[in-house]
């Protein structure tokens, strides 16, 4: 009842809260459905009661926004319910559809106390963002990007993403370290959380940071395994899905479960149902390249072998060959040759002996002519003999007459012709003495000499040259007063 | 021929060699080289298929460079 102040009526607090208490629980007596996305659980562990912060939201801005009451037991029941539907515990940021009443306490204020949500609405609605996911992808013309890599021949050197003291990555590691084919692979752990909230946005950023070494891999593997069949939804997330789909280098995946798949291993470049099964596919990519190697071994080998066989075998049979026919020509050669030896041989004798015959026939044909012509020509020796001799006792007897004949003239003609030569000496002489410069002197004449040379012109004097004159008796030397050029002979 | 040939490449030519081999486009002249560069060619793929020359420290070296945080 209320308090009457200075005309006021005054109200406690309780009051009010009982009088709104039992307003609200007049007019909402019953409980009904509502729908909501649950921004968080809050769920507290020791006392087991959650206290869900229950939100509306309108192109992205919060419209409604209220505090709600879930109970420890109900709370058991329904997590342990969407386990069995979804795979997923009751968790933050979930869309739900739940049966409230509404409450009012005087001291935690206006609440919605849950009684029980329906799992089936929050499937639809991760479906539906696994679908929206997919067709997100889909129009941007990513989906099959990450596919449509190429891994190489052996991938070899692997990015691992999981939790170290994870049962499936110690699976993984297991099956590519010790296969007993010696197979060497190089990996490098990049650790993430892989399930529940958080996950998703943990891979991409590990994704992030192995695309700053892309050139030291071939691929990256997402490995989970052992935490149960909980918690995937993480792996349709969009961005998760988006960085997959562009990533560099091929991306495989091992998240190890047996319900649907998620659009992280719908998108990847490879899945395996489980880590041991991811490692057995790059095992299995190890074996096709060292199969194909064993194979050209030995086909190299046998073929080679054969090859050389199938050469010998063709060059023996060739030489085979090759000797029977030579055998066979010198044969057909040798049998030729002894025929024309013998024709030879009886043609040369036939030969010889016609030869011969007609030899001696001439022989005696030359001796019977000789004989005659030997005859016929001593005859005629003899009478030549006779005439010669005759004609040259003739012809001896007249030359001697003439060359007598001629020894005679020519004595005669030699004595006059001595006798003339004698007398036209003789004049010769009388004239060589008449000539001699001693005789020419003494008959008048002078001789002028200049620088010991006769002058015999006037020429090459000059005034004051100094002559000699020589005389047939002495000699006279005088200086030139004056020249005349003229001749002026007798 | 000495300069280090890809092992994708190595097997490739590996593949057509045994291709050549067994279509028998191969004579017996160029059997020998053929032979030859085949082994040549296994040695170079099974050699890749047992090491790698990858190094962990050198990557985390780049990692560290490129700025991002380290806990591998």
């Amino acid at each position: 009842m209320p308090e009457q102040v200075d005309d006021r009526s005054v109200f406690t607090l309780e009051e009010v809260a009982r009088s709104i208490q039992k307003t609200l629980s007049d007019r909402y007596s019953s409980s009904f459905w509502v729908k909501a996305e649950m921004n968080k659980l809050n769920y507290y562990k020791h006392s087991g009661h959650c206290y869900p912060d229950l939100v509306e939201k309108k192109e992205g801005k919060i419209i409604a926004q209220l505090r709600a009451n879930l109970w420890r037991e109900d709370y058991r029941r329904i997590d342990h319910k969407f386990l069995t539907v979804l795979q997923e515990p009751l968790k933050d940021g979930i869309k739900i559809l739940f049966q409230a009443k509404i409450t009012f306490d005087a001291v935690h204020g206006l609440a919605l106390w849950i009684v029980d949500i329906d799992p089936g609405y929050t499937l639809g609605d991760l479906e539906k963002e696994k679908q929206d996911t997919l067709k997100r992808l889909k129009n941007e013309n990513i989906y099959q990007q990450n596919k449509l890599l190429r891994l190489p021949l052996l991938p070899q050197r692997i990015a691992i993403i999981s939790v170290e003291t994870s049962k499936g990555y110690a699976d993984f590691l297991e099956v590519i370290s010790q296969n007993p084919w010696g197979y060497r692979f190089f990996h490098v752990l990049f650790p993430a959380l892989l399930q529940g909230d958080r996950a998703a946005a943990d891979i991409a950023a590990q994704l992030e940071r192995i695309k700053k070494v892309t050139n030291h891999f071939d691929v990256v593997a997402i490995i989970r395994g052992g935490g149960g069949d909980v918690g995937l939804s993480c792996y349709n997330n969009y961005t998760l899905a988006k960085t997959i789909c562009t990533f560099p280098i091929p991306v495989i995946t091992g998240i190890g479960h047996a319900t649907n798949e998620t659009v992280a291993e719908m998108v990847s470049f490879s899945n395996a149902i489980t880590p041991t099964k991811l490692a057995e596919y790059l095992i299995q990519l190890f074996h096709d390249f060292a199969v194909p190697l064993r194979e050209a071994e030995r086909k190299i080998a046998d073929r080679a072998k054969r090859i050389l066989s199938e050469e010998k075998a063709k060059f023996q049979s060739e030489v085979k060959l090759f000797r029977s026919v030579t055998e066979n020509v010198i044969l057909t050669n040798r049998n030729e040759i002894k025929g024309l030896w013998q024709s030879v041989r009886q043609h040369a004798q036939f030969t010889f002996k016609q030869e011969k015959e007609s030899l001696r026939s001439a022989r005696q044909d030359l001796l019977r002519a000789a004989t005659v012509r030997t005859a016929l020509s001593r005859q005629e020796l003899k009478t030549h003999t006779g005439v010669l001799l005759k004609d040259t006792g003739f012809q001896l007897k007249r030359h001697k007459g003439t060359l007598s004949d001629c020894q005679g003239r020519l004595q005669q003609h030699t004595a006059l012709l001595v006798k003339q030569a004698h007398s036209e000496l003789n004049n010769m002489a009388k004239n060589v003495t008449n000539m001699s410069p001693a005789n020419v002197l003494r008959r008048g004449y002078s001789i002028t000499r200049l620088n010991g040379k006769a002058v015999k012109e006037a020429a090459p004097v000059r005034e004051g040259d100094e002559l000699t004159t020589i005389l047939f008796k002495g000699r006279i030397e005088s200086v030139v007063t004056a020249i005349n050029q003229d001749t002026d002979h007798e | 021929m000495n300069e280090p040939i890809n092992y994708t490449r190595a097997f490739e030519e590996l593949q057509t060699i045994v291709t050549e081999i067994e279509q028998g486009a191969i004579t017996v002249d160029e059997l020998s080289e053929k032979v030859k560069r085949a082994a040549q060619l296994i040695t170079i793929c099974k050699s890749k298929l047992t090491t790698t020359e990858e190094d962990v420290n050198s990557i985390l070296k780049e990692l560290d460079a490129a700025g991002g945080e380290v806990s591998g």
